[in-house]
């Protein structure tokens, strides 16, 4: 038959089977990535203006942990995350927040008074009391909380929190 | 060009595989003329797949436990994407496997297909339906839902009438002596292990002598 | 069986297969489009038909009837049907473990019992018969398996439950009977025989498929019990804050801020906490608060409410209840985008409000919690328009047009002494007057004459002018 236009009735079955297999694997295939993948889909980043506490609450100059929990919903279960920030006091009104996670993998960095940095327990990474990096392998400075994400109001300190 | 490439690359796995003897042996098969009371035999397997598709999908969300069960259906209901298809699916398949398996076997039974010598695929294919019924059975629990809890209270106290060890098989059915968090999990296992592993080793052998007897014939006349 | 007959079956098959075609493409094409069409139906039944919704398991609620999947009703009702047998019906293993057991090992010794050695269907009648009778006796038993058994007050079955045996279990019975006796019979009568046969399995199934049916067709219609389900956590908060304005409003008033309970019998004055605030809401996990509802706090005086302890709701509706209760107070808690909470509908300017679209609804939210039956309420009840207007010991305490209707009196914040018993009535509710928006809807409900539909309210209200 070679070079017949004409397709035999074999060859139109054999195409008609294929069309019908490619059809149902297509059919539950598409749905299934979609629903495996379907968390990844879900629009995260809830933000809120969270109260850290009144400026007298900071000693002036001392970098003080502040924890605050954010409640989510993933699938049927509430889950409670607990983050922290750092809230440095440099003068009356002048404050500092820097977030308490390494920007390496994510650690939560501790305050060494004695050593006047921030120490990462994970891969000993070292930070300044303005959160550059010192020492270690993270790739920037921790996070700040400025500008628009900062507020004093009434004597509240406030950021604008972004969950991420 | 191209095509010498594919031809080399087909050569090389054949040798190897032995696929053109495969595919003698498994697809290119003489057969007698065809019926569509036959296909099914294949719709059967068709919906085992597609019942364990979906199934494994189902698991990705789904948690076997009394607390969570329920919450985690509705939430593949309502929350996830195409979730509603996945169980919609799920949920209908069973109810059609059992239904064709069915039709299949009285098929088999009209034509006769069960004589010499076909006796053990007969044999193998009421294990099928069998453990069929057992998956219809044991995944009716897993939603946590009233139908679900209390038919099942029903179902295994059946088991529990037999006497001398109707108790006994309660028991181990459920974990105790009432529906609780370890009748869930082991119908879970039941359901996603145990009787799956059965299932599609009896389909390997059901397939095995199909494919070693040839599929029967419809009879005629004079049979 | 003789190796000539095996020789002879081979050489038949042989041939067969030389008139026949190949597996790849042939069969699997129509394979493919069988099982094509299955899926089809499969999507089509998911997207149109979706999954029933089911509340929670409960297992302290005894009153649930339970129902097997649709493939076992057959054995469900047969089990039924049995067990009202006299005597032998006492004996269950019989019917739950020795007959499907025989049944079953009839089946798997199948090849190895039936001797016949013919295929064809006209040479099979015994085999075919049997099978026949047996598939129609599930129908009919799946067919009846909704139509409960019962018993007249003689303790004597009910002409249903009659039809039911005879279509259940005496004729597929009497057929087994009757086309095993005839079987020997054949040599001797020959055709005859075999077609007594097809006739007394043709005439048992369409006895028990006619007798199913009018079993079917003259059973009172079950009651059907609408449970909601909801699956979003937006559709849990508005069946939830149905089941509060019911079973909470009372006592914790509309929005969970009351802290002296004022106007429920038995419980006036007791000292509550705030539930709404902060310190209960950040305290109390969601489980802590559905075994509190579920079990009362009864030392306090807060009754059980879960149906384990006596009370009337479900673990669903108490989870409806907490996450209604979480999302609306908590502030650590985000509503999601999807959620949407009936409320109670604005008035647009001119329109006059009707029963049916903001008056019921702003009565379940703030009254009907005590105003409903069983309730210390003055005999006043709200669930209804009959009742809100027809009820009551002090009767009407609505007339149409009457701006000094004992109610709008009441919801005004005036007390009034009954003039029947010297009692005080209080003023409504008892402990938070209603919003003054909510105050004037009423008012000018009853100023326009109570207008229980929306299209009568539509034609009291005023035109809205046109552009």
């Amino acid at each position: 038959m070679a070079g017949s236009h004409h397709i035999s009735r074999r060859d139109f079955i054999k195409l008609a089977t294929l069309t019908v297999g490619g059809a149902i694997g297509a059919a539950i295939g598409v749905p299934s990535i979609f629903y495996l993948v379907d968390p990844a889909l879900e629009a995260g980043g809830k933000d809120a203006w969270i109260p850290l506490g009144p400026l007298e609450n900071f000693e002036i100059g001392k970098p003080t942990l502040v924890t605050f929990v954010r409640t989510k919903v993933n699938g049927w279960e509430k889950t409670s995350n607990s983050y922290g920030v750092f809230v440095l006091r440099k003068s009356e009104e002048d404050v500092t927040v820097i977030s308490n996670r390494c920007t390496h993998l994510s650690c939560r960095v501790n305050w060494n008074e004695e050593k006047q940095t921030y120490i990462c327990p994970c891969h000993d990474a070292t930070f300044s009391l303005d959160g550059e990096v010192l020492g270690g392998p993270p790739p920037r400075p921790l996070d700040r909380y400025e500008g628009e994400a900062l507020k004093i109001e009434e004597g509240v300190v406030s950021i604008f929190f972004t969950e991420g | 060009m191209w095509k010498k490439l594919w031809k080399n690359i087909f050569a090389w796995f054949d040798e190897r595989l032995g696929l053109n003897d495969l595919y003698k042996a498994t697809l290119d098969r003489p057969e007698p003329k065809g019926n569509w009371w036959n296909t099914l035999g294949s719709a059967s397997l068709f919906l085992f797949v597609l019942q364990g598709l979906t199934g494994i999908f189902l698991t990705v969300y789904y948690t076997p436990s009394p607390d969570h069960a329920y919450d985690s259906i509705q939430y593949i209901m309502t929350g996830v994407e195409f979730g509603w298809l996945i169980r919609g699916i799920h949920h209908w398949g069973a109810s059609l496997m059992v239904m064709v398996v069915f039709i299949h076997m009285l098929r088999v039974f009209v034509t006769a297909s069960y004589k010499y010598p076909r006796e053990l695929t007969w044999l193998i294919g009421v294990g099928l339906l069998l453990v069929t019924l057992g998956m219809g059975f044991t995944g009716y629990l897993l939603p946590w839902n009233q139908k679900a809890f209390w038919a099942t209270t029903v179902g295994t106290a059946i088991a529990g009438s037999v006497p001398w060890v109707g108790e006994f098989i309660l028991k181990a059915l459920r974990g105790g002596t009432d529906l609780n968090a370890l009748t869930l999990s082991r119908f879970f296992s039941a359901h996603i292990w145990i009787l799956p592993v059965m299932l599609a080793g009896l389909i390997g052998v059901h397939l095995f002598l199909i494919i070693k007897h040839g599929e029967s014939a419809f009879p005629e006349k004079e049979d | 069986m003789k190796e000539e007959q095996k020789q002879t079956i081979h050489e038949k098959y042989q041939r067969a297969l030389q008139k026949g075609e190949r597996f790849w493409p042939d069969s699997i094409y129509k394979d493919l489009v069988v099982s094509f069409g299955i899926f089809i139906v499969l999507v089509l039944m998911a997207a149109f038909v979706g999954v029933p919704g089911e509340p929670k398991a409960d297992p302290s609620d005894s009153s649930y009837v339970p129902k097997p999947e649709w493939y076992f009703l057959f054995l469900f009702k047969f089990l039924a049907l049995y067990g009202q047998i006299p005597g032998i019906g006492k004996i269950e293993w019989i019917a739950t473990a020795l007959i499907p057991g025989l049944a079953l090992l009839l089946l798997f010794v199948l090849p190895l019992t039936d001797k016949n050695p013919f295929r064809h269907y006209t040479r099979r009648t015994l085999a075919l018969t049997v099978m026949g009778v047996f598939v129609v006796s599930v129908i009919a038993l799946t067919m009846i398996a909704n139509v409960p058994t019962a018993t007249d007050e003689n303790g004597r079955m009910t002409l249903s439950t009659w039809l039911q045996f005879l279509a259940g279990l005496i004729l597929p019975g009497l057929a087994y009977l009757v086309l095993i006796a005839l079987t020997p019979l054949a040599r001797k009568w020959g055709v005859a025989a075999r077609k007594a046969q097809v006739w007394s399995a043709t005439v048992a199934s369409v006895g028990m498929l006619a007798l199913g049916l009018v079993v079917m067709l003259t059973a009172p219609p079950a009651a059907a019990s609408e449970v909601e389900v909801a699956g979003t956590v937006g559709e849990k908060m508005s069946l939830g804050m149905d089941l509060y304005s019911v079973y909470c409003t009372e006592c914790h008033g509309v929005d969970g801020d009351v802290t002296v309970i004022t106007g429920v019998e038995g419980l006036e004055g007791k000292v509550v906490s705030p539930i709404s605030s902060s310190d209960v809401m950040y305290t109390l996990t969601d489980e802590t608060l559905a075994n509190i509802i579920a079990y009362g706090q009864q030392g306090l005086g807060m009754p059980p409410f879960g149906r384990a302890y006596g009370g009337e709701l479900s673990p669903s509706e108490i989870d409806y209840i907490v996450t209604y209760i979480r999302y609306t107070w908590d502030d650590r808690a985000e509503i999601p985008a999807d959620a949407v909470l009936t409320s109670i509908p604005e008035l647009a300017e001119g329109e006059v409000p009707s029963y049916e679209i903001h008056i019921s609804a702003l009565v379940k939210r703030y009254c009907v919690s005590c105003h409903r039956a069983g309730k210390d309420n003055n005999n006043y009840l709200m669930t209804s328009y009959d009742e809100m207007l027809t009820t009551g010991d002090n009767s009407p305490v609505m007339v149409a047009g009457d701006a000094e209707s004992l109610n709008l009196v009441l919801i005004n914040g005036t007390e009034v002494t009954d003039p029947k018993t010297g009692n005080v009535i209080r003023a409504m509710p008892p402990n938070k007057l209603l919003d003054q928006k909510y105050i004037d809807m009423l008012t000018l409900w009853v100023l326009n004459g109570m207008p229980n539909t929306a299209v009568e309210a539509q034609a009291l209200s005023a035109p809205t002018p046109t552009p």
